[in-house]
């Protein structure tokens, strides 16, 4: 082995990389500003405005109990509603979007805490994960003062004090949703804008340092030409990549054995309570929007390189922000603005309404969902045009 | 072919053989035409003071050394960079002009044919890009060429020299009535190159304008005038005898290093 010329090897790598301030920057600046950006995330949360409300019967304990419970939750911030008297009427509350959780006690709570074990079942919509997550948390500090007043209560017949168990239900999904139910749409979505924004980032790259979008220039195309053909081409891989992930996410084939392989199941059965094909419809318009973006910020790139540098400043903030882990509106103050800003906010949301809640096209938000998505394609195809100048140099 | 006095050095072209006149007869409209172009990057000037006119079904060779500002006035004369002052024109329309660009060719330095697409594939591309569907036309292209055997080959697949072909036939594709070849010959050998220029002056034959740069200088007999440039500025214009005689040289080269240097001094001096 030659020190000189794995030295030479060395500081050519040392240079090319010093020079490429880009690179440089990847290396030193972005995973503070990442880890940053998570901290602020966390540690910023905004506290969520949550309206709780006690499904309770009339008897005494029952509503000395509830009581108790309001009493500590209006402390701690939260606004108090009312959701009825039983389970059917707090899931109404809930559906109806009156209440963000409810707390339904035993329907004879005086004879629960005499058999030694009080049922609490905490409900919540199951939409957003992140939120339910964040409000159960904060409910727990607010439960445990109030079951431990609900167990010292005279009801109780002076016996020991029974022990309280909490059950979680959510309005949306079915009952034994998990966390990949929760977040198959995110990830469904994210994934959407994820591949196609690396794919046109790297094809338009080449078209700028081939020269064939010079020679392309020199024809009579026209820019917004240029644009929808890029969009309809990577639109139509786009489409059959959601398919794909669509089915797979959403199917559940159960494959029996096959000599000594063992039964096993394609696909995820994640349960899906809305329309495929308006979940399909939000992806692709999102992921036109991805198209374009990429095609209007491989202007600031000069290597496949460089490409892939934006992963950390445009893909990473995204996942952080769109509401995959934290909804919009938990995130810090300052931040909400731009997640609001971001494509994949208003897929992941709608793919939420549209696969959890089942929502249709009648519903306000997912309307709402659909008609940013479409606005932001637009805006995106419009800057990605005006970055294809004839003039390129 | 016709120069304005402005530019000292181009006063040479008096002597090059009688251009007819813009409006005479024989040449009713300028296939393009430049009047004090100038086009800089910041402080750098790459074009300067260029006045032009180009006569249809003519040959033009625009020679100079690297750096000259030969794709640059390329790239203003067919409307892909706006000039900083001055006009210019292509075939009576003023640029930058889109609809125009059906006309006209442009066969760029790169290649600018697509990789990962097969030859017939590419044609295909550019030919929809003009407007051309025609399946016998874009294969007269490739059989220009002498590519029409190889149409499903990947261009991947293809030698240096095969990629220049398809090149110069996804120019011609739409049979523009201007060509612009921006150093068509660079890295294809004397055969290939003999068939180029023979292309060239068959379509000139046919009416085609043709505007060759090269900084081989000999290549300069094969045009029907040079335009000399140096420094983003043009030296002289006329045929490659009258620029020679010019020179009193006998090797182009030579001429063209006599006829250089001192509006190359000149030209220093001045800024």
């Amino acid at each position: 082995m030659n020190a000189g010329r794995v030295l030479a090897i060395a500081r050519r790598i040392a240079e090319g990389v010093r020079r490429d301030r880009r690179s440089l920057g990847l290396v030193l600046v972005v995973p503070i500003l990442v880890l940053a950006l998570l901290g602020w995330v966390i540690r910023g949360q905004s506290s969520l405005s949550t309206r709780l409300g006690v499904a309770h019967g009339a008897g005494p304990a029952e509503t000395a109990a509830a009581s108790a419970i309001t009493g500590l939750a209006r402390a701690a911030g939260d606004q108090v509603v009312d959701v009825g008297a039983d389970e059917a009427s707090a899931r109404a509350a809930l559906r109806a979007d009156q209440a963000d959780v409810a707390i339904v006690l035993p329907a004879d709570l005086a004879q629960a805490a005499r058999g030694g074990q009080v049922d609490l079942l905490v409900i919540t919509p199951g939409i957003s994960p992140g939120d339910d997550g964040a409000r159960l948390a904060a409910l727990q500090t607010v439960l445990v003062d109030g079951l431990r007043q609900l167990a010292t209560l005279p009801t109780s017949g002076g016996g020991p004090p029974p022990s309280v168990q909490l059950h979680h239900a959510t309005v949306y999904g079915s009952p034994d949703a998990d966390l990949l139910d929760a977040f198959a749409p995110a990830l469904i979505g994210f994934f959407g804008f994820f591949f196609v924004f690396i794919l046109t980032g790297i094809s338009f790259l080449r078209e700028r340092v081939g020269g064939t979008l010079e020679r392309l220039l020199a024809t009579p195309v026209r820019r917004s030409e240029i644009v929808a053909g890029y969009s309809l081409g990577f639109g139509l891989f786009a489409a059959l990549q959601v398919v794909i992930i669509l089915a797979f996410a959403l199917a559940s084939l159960s494959v029996p054995a096959l000599g000594p392989l063992p039964p096993f199941t394609i696909g995820l059965g994640i349960s899906n309570a809305g329309s495929p094909l308006l979940a399909f419809l939000m992806i692709l318009l999102m992921a036109v929007g991805s198209v374009n973006l990429a095609i209007f910020l491989s202007t600031f790139a000069r290597t496949e390189l460089q490409v892939v540098q934006f992963i950390p400043v445009v893909i990473v903030p995204q996942a952080l922000l769109a509401g995959i882990f934290w909804s919009i509106d938990a995130l810090p103050g300052p931040l909400q603005p731009l997640a609001r800003l971001m494509p994949l906010t208003y897929a992941i949301d709608g793919l939420r309404q549209v696969l959890i809640k089942g929502a249709g096209l009648e519903a306000g938000a997912v309307q709402l969902d659909l008609a940013v998505l479409v606005a932001l394609a637009l805006g995106l195809v419009v800057l990605a045009a005006s970055t294809i100048r004839r003039e390129i140099a | 072919m016709t120069s304005s006095g402005q530019d000292p050095a181009a006063t040479a072209s008096s002597e090059a053989p009688p251009a007819p006149a813009p409006g005479s007869a024989r040449n009713p409209r300028p296939a393009a035409e430049a009047t004090a172009l100038r086009k800089t990057f910041g402080p750098r000037v790459a074009v300067d003071s260029v006045d032009l006119a180009l006569s249809p079904g003519r040959i033009y060779g625009l020679l100079g050394p690297n750096g000259a500002g030969k794709t640059t006035l390329i790239r203003l004369l067919t409307g892909l960079a706006r000039p900083t002052s001055g006009r210019a024109t292509l075939l009576g329309v003023t640029l930058p002009d889109r609809a125009v660009l059906a006309r006209v060719g442009y066969m760029t330095q790169a290649d600018g044919v697509y990789g990962d697409l097969s030859v017939g594939e590419n044609i295909s591309f550019y030919g929809a890009m003009y407007g051309v569907r025609d399946a016998a036309q874009l294969r007269q292209a490739l059989e220009l060429v002498e590519l029409a055997d190889r149409t499903d080959s990947p261009v991947e697949s293809l030698s240096g020299g095969m990629r220049r072909r398809l090149s110069l036939a996804c120019a011609l594709v739409h049979r523009p009535a201007v060509v612009f070849l921006d150093e068509p010959t660079v890295g294809v050998d004397p055969v290939l190159r003999a068939q180029f220029w023979q292309h060239f002056h068959e379509l000139a034959a046919a009416g085609t304008t043709l505007v060759v740069s090269s900084h081989v200088m000999d290549e300069a007999d094969r045009c029907d005038e040079l335009i000399l440039m140096r420094e983003g500025r043009i030296l002289a214009t006329g045929s490659a005898a009258s620029l020679r005689a010019r020179a009193g040289r006998d090797d182009f080269e030579d001429a063209f290093l006599v006829l250089a240097t001192p509006a190359g001094r000149a030209a220093e001096d001045d800024r």
